[in-house]
């Protein structure tokens, strides 16, 4: 089963996958689209900034056990058996913000979306875009991301990969390919640009 | 293995779950004095309200004792325990274990005033208590009293403005929520409940009640009467362990149980309201009475039961409220002691409404305050849980801006 995979390390802050991620939960499914509908589609995957204001592409990790679904007062969270994706029923979500404070990564929000009850506020997260992936296409963030930030891939695979990463990095002689060229230097830069003193 | 677990609340459910994981044959009987498929007691103050009607409140279905191969006895109460013979008394009923969750949660605290046994005097802890309530207002009330501003007071008033009843609230403090939130977010809850027409009275208590078979009258601490004809009372709650020998099992406030929710006795263990484990931001004794640590000790004590040991770390108070326009969330130490121990970090703006408090002590984030932008605070409310050493300045924590993305990397 393939999952998102998170790289934060080689994200750009560029938002793609915010844009893609709403224009594929709307109604009409394209980002034009999307524009003129009410209620506004808004992205489940949230890039906030880090330590350093580099990118950081946060999103639901469907955890298992999810603490979300273990504080959901009317247990209106579930979990589809088949994928394993952590799903939220909006006709029995009470909009309570319990899964809110449970929520170790802050990656639910709440407002009303079009194919729940009309103008209804509910918690909204990541669905893992099973709708997509019922039609053979990878999750709308790994579509557009094209920094490498977020993979869909089998999870022992991208472990294995991160693994090789490693190994490649300590081992003495070896040449170490940055995550991808320019990303190193432009979070070094941050990174700099944040360390020294302001003024 | 047999298992017998004392309460069929949320506590008792999570366990009996967690038990069907490891032991899908163990016979399980549970007892619970209140009948139908579990359901969500929080969510009662929302069928008050209005906002929802009494069939959303079902948490399992109507299957759910089947489904599990669970035994149940519905409608009766345990009486007692008998440590040595590992029974289990249901009036002149036994009932044999091998392993017993006491999961029994809890009673209001009963007030002492003269004359609460009248009429239109409810508690609010059971799915019969608003059906109660409801009853008295399709009867017609004037004017509802309610005593105490925990979270059950809190709630009856915010219930019962919300149905546009004319509404004094009684209570010892400056502001509701007091043992939850910290005084900035108390003034804005009350300010936000005033606004819609509560009448909120601070360090007053009721002396007695008249009536002529419903209450008509309450008399105050400070000499004045009010008049009534509905009163909610909501002065918290205490762990229901009446019928624990409390000279075999160890009870204090709730009862004692050890990092696998096991009593004093091998073999007897508890969850949920009744329990009395450690407050992990306070890491002292401490009874958390919320839906999600009955959940959590609820579980832990069903893997431990069924023979898988885990751990809890300790429980967590903390709380989530959304009223009106105002979203409030705390956890662990809101109000900590003012004995130098503890940093407070603060941040406050006006125009967009919103507040956001930190308590840290020893390098530690041990309490959260947070009003408005609340979508993220479960990232704080885990940095408090795990007990992780904050990195680097914990002012960023109080940004607008925080996330996740900032304590990694
Ligand atoms: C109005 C209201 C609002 C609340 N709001 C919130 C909230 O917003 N957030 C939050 O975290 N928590 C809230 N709570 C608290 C939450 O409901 C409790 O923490 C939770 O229900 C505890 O679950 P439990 O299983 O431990 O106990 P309970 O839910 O009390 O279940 C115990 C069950 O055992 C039964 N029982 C007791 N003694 C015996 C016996 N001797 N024999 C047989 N059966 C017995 C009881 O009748 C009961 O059905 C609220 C509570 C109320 C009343």
């Amino acid at each position: 089963m393939k999952k998102v995979i998170v790289h934060p390390e080689r994200c750009v802050g560029c938002m793609q996958c915010m844009l893609a991620c709403a224009a594929a939960h709307s109604r009409s499914g394209t980002l034009l689209g999307a524009l003129g509908e009410a209620p506004l589609p808004r992205s489940r995957i949230h890039v906030g900034v880090g330590a350093f204001d580099e990118g950081f592409p946060n999103r639901c990790r469907h955890c298992d056990p999810a603490p979300c679904m273990l504080a959901c007062l009317p247990g209106a969270i579930y979990r589809d058996a088949s994928s394993g994706t952590v799903l939220v029923d909006a006709d029995r979500c009470i909009n309570c913000a319990s899964c809110a404070m449970a929520c170790p990564y802050g990656v639910i929000r709440y407002h009303a979306v079009w194919d729940g009850p009309p103008e209804k506020i509910v918690a909204v997260k990541c669905d893992n875009c099973l709708a997509r992936q019922a039609q053979g296409l990878v999750p709308a963030c790994v579509e557009i991301c094209k920094s490498g930030a977020l993979t869909f891939e089998a999870p022992d695979r991208a472990a294995r990969r991160r693994t090789d990463e490693v190994a490649r990095s300590v081992s003495s002689g070896a040449i170490c390919p940055p995550p991808a060229p320019g990303f190193a230097l432009l979070a070094a830069h941050k990174r700099a640009r944040a360390e020294v003193p302001a003024g | 293995m047999q298992y017998v677990i004392i309460g069929n609340g949320i506590a008792g459910v999570s366990a009996a779950e967690a038990i069907r994981r490891i032991d899908p044959d163990g016979p399980i009987t549970m007892i619970g004095d209140e009948t139908g498929p579990p359901y969500c007691r929080p969510m009662i103050s929302m069928v008050l309200e209005g906002r929802i009607g009494p069939e959303r409140l079902p948490v399992r279905g109507r299957d759910f004792y089947d489904r599990l191969g669970i035994m149940p006895v519905l409608g009766r109460r345990a009486t007692a325990i008998d440590v040595d013979r590992r029974q289990v008394c249901i009036g002149e009923r036994r009932c044999a274990y091998d392993r017993l969750l006491i999961a029994a949660g809890a009673d209001p605290r009963p007030i002492r005033a003269e004359a609460s046994n009248l009429g239109n005097i409810f508690f609010m802890r059971r799915r019969e208590d608003v059906h109660g309530i409801h009853h008295a207002l399709d009867a017609g009330v004037r004017r509802a009293l309610v005593l105490g501003g925990g979270l059950v007071g809190f709630k009856a008033a915010y219930g019962l403005i919300q149905q546009g009843i004319p509404t004094t609230m009684l209570i010892g403090s400056a502001y509701p929520l007091s043992m939850q939130v910290d005084a900035r977010a108390g003034a804005m809850i009350r300010e936000a409940l005033v606004a819609r027409g509560l009448d909120v009275r601070v360090n007053l208590e009721v002396r007695a009640f008249d009536g002529n078979g419903a209450v008509r009258q309450a008399h105050l601490s400070d000499g004045s009467h009010l008049d009534c004809d509905l009163v909610v009372v909501g002065k918290g709650v205490l762990p229901a362990r009446s019928f624990i020998p409390a000279e075999r099992i160890a009870v204090d406030l709730g009862v004692v149980v050890d990092d696998h929710m096991q009593t004093c006795v091998p073999g007897v263990f508890a969850a949920g309201d009744v329990a009395q484990f450690v407050d992990i931001a306070r890491q002292t004794p401490w009874v958390n009475a919320i839906w999600p640590e009955a959940v959590n000790t609820g579980r832990i004590a069903g893997f431990n039961m069924a023979g898988r040991p885990v751990a809890c770390p300790g429980t967590l108070s903390r709380n989530v409220i959304r009223i009106f326009d105002l979203d409030v969330m705390t956890a662990g130490l809101v109000n900590p002691p003012e004995d130098g121990t503890c940093q407070i970090l603060q941040a406050e703006d006006h125009r967009r409404r919103t507040y956001r408090k930190l308590v840290l002590r020893g390098g530690r984030l041990v309490g959260m305050a947070m009003v408005g932008r609340i979508e993220q605070g479960g990232v704080l409310t885990a940095l408090i849980g795990s007990r992780t050493a904050v990195r680097g300045n914990p002012e960023r924590l109080l940004d607008a801006h925080f996330n996740a993305g900032r304590l990694v990397s």
